[in-house]
């Protein structure tokens, strides 16, 4: 079985070397196609790992080598298959392998080519050593791993100023959130004595509340920053200049759910501090409908994604906070099957539509695009929660999690919030696919993608269909080994049905509104005058706060920093003190005047003075001050005279 | 009429060291610089004679008459100089001789 | 041989040097690559030799100079000097080697080649004069690398260079001088020796007046803030291999000379000035990653990030602790590598365009692919990211530190965001983006003899960040060392409580957890 683990590791890195001695290269299909089969295979090796998983096999834990270790920090790189860690792998390989493919029909005329695979497979490896890795440290790797080749793809197109701020922005802000993972690592470290996560974990059972609560709200501050969690989310929006594969790969199903990820994993931390957990729903359900808010109005089609994508993780969120881990995780495999391929959809259109964004200058696509149309149609209805697509089965367990957990206000806020996903879902759907063809007034020719392409999406399609009913059974039995085993029914059978039906009917009634409302779509000036109309295209002006508030004192800072403090402050109180031995010989060297009377005046001055202070000082300091005095008095005398 | 005493003779001392000192930093001719330089060392003469005498210890008369020996070659040597200078600049005012200037 | 392999190494450059003046100036560049190869080879024999298990000095070498006053020609190494004598040696060659065309390339060579003495001797001095004298020694070819071969204001900063640090050195002396006063008052004999003065137990405030006297002369060096303000110039107008070897070794003096002296000979006081040199370094950290961030010329943006990382070395070394003292020595090592490439690579490209200034570039990666790439590896080195060599060098720092203050290290952690604003920054304002300079159109990529220098480095910044062992493990051992020694002579009970003894955490609890 280790065999599998290590080529389900290795593999997209392989690939991704390989592809990279390409980098410069024109385009060369191989590349493509090679990090696809190595990326196959590392799904095909997860699945193994799967199946020996689910057969009840023991948990696969190597230690490939030793990474760090000095005084009693010992850090291996050591590797676990667990029923966590091969749920993600599988998620991982899967959507990678899909995407794969997909981007050799999407990237088909880019100059980047075989850069783009190798940054693609480099990521897919980065992921992997996140989920498998056994110890906080391993995880790290993978973290910044990650958030390196999420820079590298989202300025893929170096050229665009845009894309390249946006890949700056991203990468800072998750450096940010980095930093409190680090600080959560180190006093990790420095309470239980080791950061693999068996030890650490047994440990905290012996460890005060205080610094657990500690420990756990700065790994939570790290998981916010790579979920984009409020008020770490602008990177995400802005992530969209990426390609869109890779805004289906990183920024929806893999990369973006890490923080879901460690906090499910770290789940026995999690259990001993219910008050942080508490927080972590809170904020989740803030940031579902803060985000899902911000979709409603958005008229870039990739951007709306990302908030839907945004939203859903709060919803991950909540569960994982309220202690349904192994709920949250259900949504995490769920959402990144059908979110992934929204956004290939999505891709798909903007082939078709030269890289147009704006959903109200499409419209009625649905006849160039059949298939297309289909896939994204379901994505959305998975996504919306409508039974039974996989979406059903996820998110509508996580309002039942807080209605159970008799958190009414999550719930309140989670079911609004579902309304909304529905509504913004198929408001776009209706833009894009359905009513006249307005793209014809932009000159537009939109085709349908290659075949392959096509085919390459169906597994995610299908996925998004079944994964729920088909899965979820074996998924709890596999899963709850490991993580905690609660249950969530809602006991009288009577509110179970009214909530059950009474939600699919307001999802349903969403999206019925959508459609009906965006079928023409009319552009409303009323409502674009409107106050919250303006508060949500311009996202609540936090971009702008941000940039007002943080970047720009931050850059001005610097420039006193630089032109201020360290030139006229540091520099020049370096520069005074040399020039005052400087000028004191420049104003001096005219007492050397050459004149021999001056010389022997200067002369008898000085052995008077030391006179004087010979005599003072075996006297006393009374008339150490008067020499002082009487001798500063005479020299000044003498430079006056002389000194011209 | 008082007795000469030690003091007086170390005042006398200190009253000529003073008006050589003096005429060392006023004066500007050169020649009248050598004359202040002797008074100067003969003024130490004194002091060194009177003590000698006071301690009675001949070492400070013999050291007088060291002083004695080397203000005379100093002379020799830096009258010697100053004609050569006359000759060369016509001129022995010190404020001229400033090529050694900082 | 290997009895005086120390010695060899020391004097080897410098008596080719000397041959080089008779040398014709066409052979000289391989004259001189021929020489660091092999003074290369030697500092890699030494590794090898090296016995990495073995505590205190090895290679050990003496012989009286002065015997009235103890002063004697003493040399020896542990793992601290070790690595940083061969990364000296190994910088020195491939500078040797990239060398561009310059003029007077004789001179240039005889001057990196006794440079190259200096170095060595620094690292592997035990006696204070010895170590001083190289230290000194250092300055001059440094001077005349910088006033013969910099720019427009090469004058003002060579000399700047040199008076500064020779200012700091002097109060240094002092302190030795009376380090080894003490020291015969104590004993009845005097000794300039490092190892004898490790034994001498200093009441309190003789070692904080000690402790200052030198932590003038090493701040200096470093240089920490307020005294780093000669770096930025010596930097803007030395020849790029000037830059690449203060930077990468030259600093390294500084940090190593604090592991060297000031720790051990000092430890209660190394505890008092602890937090306030802590503070220190966090300005450092933040205040000079603004300042890089505010830069306009890319020369300036890799200076101000050197003085940067220096202040996590520093408080890497103010942690107290094996984990915290072995971070910052790797990460001395690190930085050295990191920094060196690039003052490489923004030499490469100072040699094509004659200017350092990022708005002239601009969309270098649609010209320069492997140039951008290479430069890629070494700024994600710089930022510190995992599996490269800096991060285990920073991770294990601000780790150590953690255990002294939360907040404190909470603030130096910065270090990771701000670092990444100003190198992301730089990097986007000379790499991406169009090519709008119509001089930067038909830029040559970088050819083989810059691919000779970069390689090597791209591969060691790599390979030690996956696989740190084979360094880290001897640095460990003396690092231990040092460690155990301070707490055995700490006198005050803050000191013995702040330095963990390592040997004792080995032998109570496996996993060694204090909180």
């Amino acid at each position: 079985m280790e065999f599998y683990l290590y080529l389900a590791l290795f593999s997209p890195l392989v690939g991704s070397l390989v592809a990279g001695l390409f980098g410069a290269r024109p385009k060369t299909l191989l590349t493509g196609l090679f990090t696809s089969t190595l990326l196959f295979t590392a799904l095909v090796s997860s699945t193994i790992l799967l199946v020996h998983i689910l057969d009840g096999g023991d948990i696969i834990h190597v230690e490939l080598m030793t990474w760090m270790a000095t005084g009693d920090l010992y850090i291996p790189f050591g590797f676990v298959v667990d029923q966590v860690s091969v749920v993600m792998m599988m998620v991982v390989t899967l959507v990678s392998t899909v995407v794969h493919i997909y981007s050799i029909g999407y990237m088909d005329h880019d100059k980047g080519f075989n850069r783009f695979f190798s940054y693609l497979s480099a990521f897919v490896f980065s992921m992997m050593i996140l989920v498998m890795s056994d110890n906080f440290a391993g995880l790290f790797i993978g973290w910044e791993g990650v958030g390196l080749c999420s820079w590298l793809l989202i300025g893929f197109w170096y050229h665009k100023e845009s894309a390249t701020w946006a890949a700056n922005e991203a990468f800072i802000m998750n450096r940010i959130a980095d930093l409190a993972m680090l600080i959560g690592m180190f006093l990790i470290y420095w309470t239980t004595g080791s950061l693999q996560y068996d030890i650490a974990f047994a440990e905290f059972a012996h460890v005060d509340v205080e610094t657990l609560t500690t420990i756990g709200i700065f790994l939570f501050i790290g998981a916010m920053g790579k979920s984009a969690q409020f008020p770490l989310h602008t990177w995400l929006a802005d992530a969209m200049e990426g390609p869109t594969p890779v805004s289906a790969l990183i920024h929806a199903a893999t990369m973006v759910t890490a923080g879901v990820y460690l906090v499910v994993r770290a789940n026995p931390l999690y259990d001993l501090i219910p008050d942080v957990g508490y927080f972590i729903a809170s904020l989740g359900a803030f940031v579902a409908m803060f985000a899902a808010s911000m979709a409603l109005v958005n008229r870039d089609m990739k951007r709306i994604i990302a908030y839907s994508t945004l939203s859903q993780l709060g919803y991950m969120f909540v569960a994982a906070g309220l202690g349904a881990y192994w709920v949250a995780l259900f949504h995490l495999m769920a959402h990144a099957f059908f979110k992934a391929l929204l956004f290939l959809g999505a891709g798909n259109v903007m082939h078709a539509m030269d890289d147009e964004l704006d959903p109200f200058k499409m419209g009625g696509l649905k006849k160039h695009m059949k298939w297309t149309w289909i896939m994204m149609t379901l994505a959305s209805v998975a996504l919306a929660g409508i039974y039974p697509l996989a979406g059903f089965f996820s998110k509508d367990l996580i309002l039942e999690v807080a209605f159970v957990e008799h958190h009414y206000i999550l719930y309140a806020v989670l079911l609004i919030t579902a309304m909304m996903t529905a509504f913004y879902s198929f408001r776009l759907i209706s833009l894009i696919f359905h009513g006249t063809e307005r793209h014809k007034q932009h000159g537009f020719h939109p085709h349908e993608t290659y075949t392959f392409v096509l085919i390459a999406m169906s597994p995610l399609a299908i996925l998004a269909l079944v994964a729920g009913f088909l899965f979820k059974g074996s998924y709890i039995e596999m899963v709850t080994t490991l993580l905690p085993a609660t249950e969530y029914h809602i006991h009288s059978p009577i509110v179970f049905w009214i909530m059950t039906i009474g939600t699919q009917l307001l999802v349903g009634l969403s999206i019925a509104y959508a459609y009906r409302k965006y079928e023409h779509a009319k552009i409303d000036k009323k409502i674009e005058d409107n106050f919250f109309y303006k508060l949500l295209i311009n996202q609540w002006y936090i971009p702008h706060f941000y940039e007002e508030y943080i970047t720009k004192p931050y850059r001005e800072l610097s420039m006193i920093a630089w032109k201020q403090v360290d030139l006229k402050i540091v520099d020049a109180s370096v520069d005074g003190i040399a020039n005052i031995f400087y000028k004191t010989g420049e104003a001096t060297h005219n007492m050397q005047d050459g004149n021999l009377s001056t010389m022997l005046r200067w002369m008898v001055a000085g052995t008077a003075v030391l006179l004087i202070l010979a005599v003072a000082f075996t006297t006393g300091y009374l008339m150490l001050l008067l020499a002082f005095i009487v001798g500063y008095l005479y020299v000044n005398r003498l430079r006056r005279e002389y000194v011209r | 009429m008082m007795e000469i005493t030690l003091s007086h003779y170390l005042i006398l001392s200190t009253i000529l060291f003073a008006i050589g000192l003096v005429g060392v930093l006023k004066r500007t001719n050169l020649l009248m610089l050598f004359f202040a330089t002797e008074i100067l060392l003969n003024a130490v003469n004194i002091g060194f004679a009177a003590i000698s005498r006071y301690y009675g210890d001949l070492t400070g008369q013999m050291f007088a008459f060291f002083v004695i020996a080397i203000a005379a070659s100093e002379v020799a040597v830096g009258l010697g100089l100053l004609i050569i200078w006359f000759k060369r600049s016509g001129d022995i005012d010190l404020t001229s001789m400033t090529s050694m200037k900082g | 041989m290997l009895d005086n392999i120390l010695t060899i190494l020391i004097f080897f450059p410098a008596l080719a040097a000397m041959l080089g003046f008779v040398v014709e100036k066409g052979s000289i560049r391989a004259f001189g690559v021929s020489v660091a190869t092999v003074e290369f080879v030697l500092s890699l024999a030494l590794w090898y030799a090296y016995d990495p298990s073995v505590v205190g000095m090895q290679f050990m070498e003496s012989m009286p100079l002065i015997p009235a006053f103890g002063i004697n020609y003493l040399l020896g190494i542990d793992a601290i000097s070790l690595f940083i004598i061969v990364l000296a040696t190994f910088i020195t060659l491939i500078g040797i080697a990239t060398l561009g065309e310059v003029k007077n390339i004789k001179n240039m060579i005889i001057t990196l080649l006794f440079l190259e003495m200096t170095m060595i001797g620094v690292f592997s001095a035990l006696d204070a004069i010895v170590f001083y004298v190289f230290w000194e020694l250092s300055l001059v070819p440094m001077l005349y690398l910088i006033g013969a071969w910099g720019g427009p204001k090469r004058i003002y900063a060579s000399i700047k260079f040199f008076l500064y640090t020779f200012t700091g050195s002097l109060i240094m002396l002092v302190g030795m001088l009376f380090m080894a006063y003490f020291y015969y008052q104590a004993t009845g004999a005097w000794s300039f020796s490092i190892l004898e003065w490790y034994r001498l137990v200093l009441p309190e405030n003789l070692q904080l007046w000690l402790f200052v006297a030198f932590f003038m002369g090493f701040a200096i060096k470093v240089p920490m803030f307020p005294f780093h303000t000669w770096l930025p110039y010596a930097h803007g107008q030395a020849p790029t291999i000037g830059s690449v070897i203060l930077a990468a070794i030259l600093l390294k003096m500084g940090t190593y000379a604090f592991v060297r002296f000031s720790l051990p000979m000092f430890p209660d006081a190394a505890v008092f000035f602890m937090i306030p040199i802590a503070i220190i370094a966090i300005i450092m950290i933040i205040y000079t990653a603004m300042v890089a961030y505010a830069q306009e010329d890319i020369k300036q943006v890799v200076a101000y990030s050197s003085v940067s990382h220096m202040g996590v070395i520093i408080l890497g070394t103010f942690a107290l602790n094996v984990e915290g003292i072995t971070g910052s020595v790797f990460l001395m090592i690190a930085h050295g590598v990191v920094s060196g490439a690039l003052f490489f690579l923004v030499g490469v490209i100072y040699d094509r365009r004659h200017t350092k200034m990022m708005s002239e570039f601009g969309g270098l990666a649609h010209v320069m692919p492997r140039y951008a790439t290479i430069f890629g590896v070494m700024m994600m080195a710089s930022v510190g990211l995992p599996l490269t060599i800096n991060f285990i060098g920073e991770f294990l720092s601000l780790l150590g530190f953690y255990k002294q203050s939360h907040i404190l290290t909470l603030l130096a952690g910065t270090a990771i965001i701000v670092g990444a604003i100003y190198m992301l920054t730089a990097y986007k304002k000379a790499f991406f983006g169009e090519v709008t300079n119509e001089k930067n159109k038909n830029l040559p990529d970088v050819n083989k003899r810059e691919m000779f220098a970069l390689i090597p480095l791209v591969i060691i910044t790599i390979w030690l960040g996956i696989y740190p062992k084979p360094v880290l493990e001897p640095i460990n051992n003396s690092v231990e060392a040092i460690v155990s020694l301070m707490n055995e002579k700490a006198i005050t009970q803050e000191a013995k409580n702040r330095i963990p003894d390592p040997m004792a955490a080995k032998v109570s609890t496996p996993h060694g957890g204090t909180h």
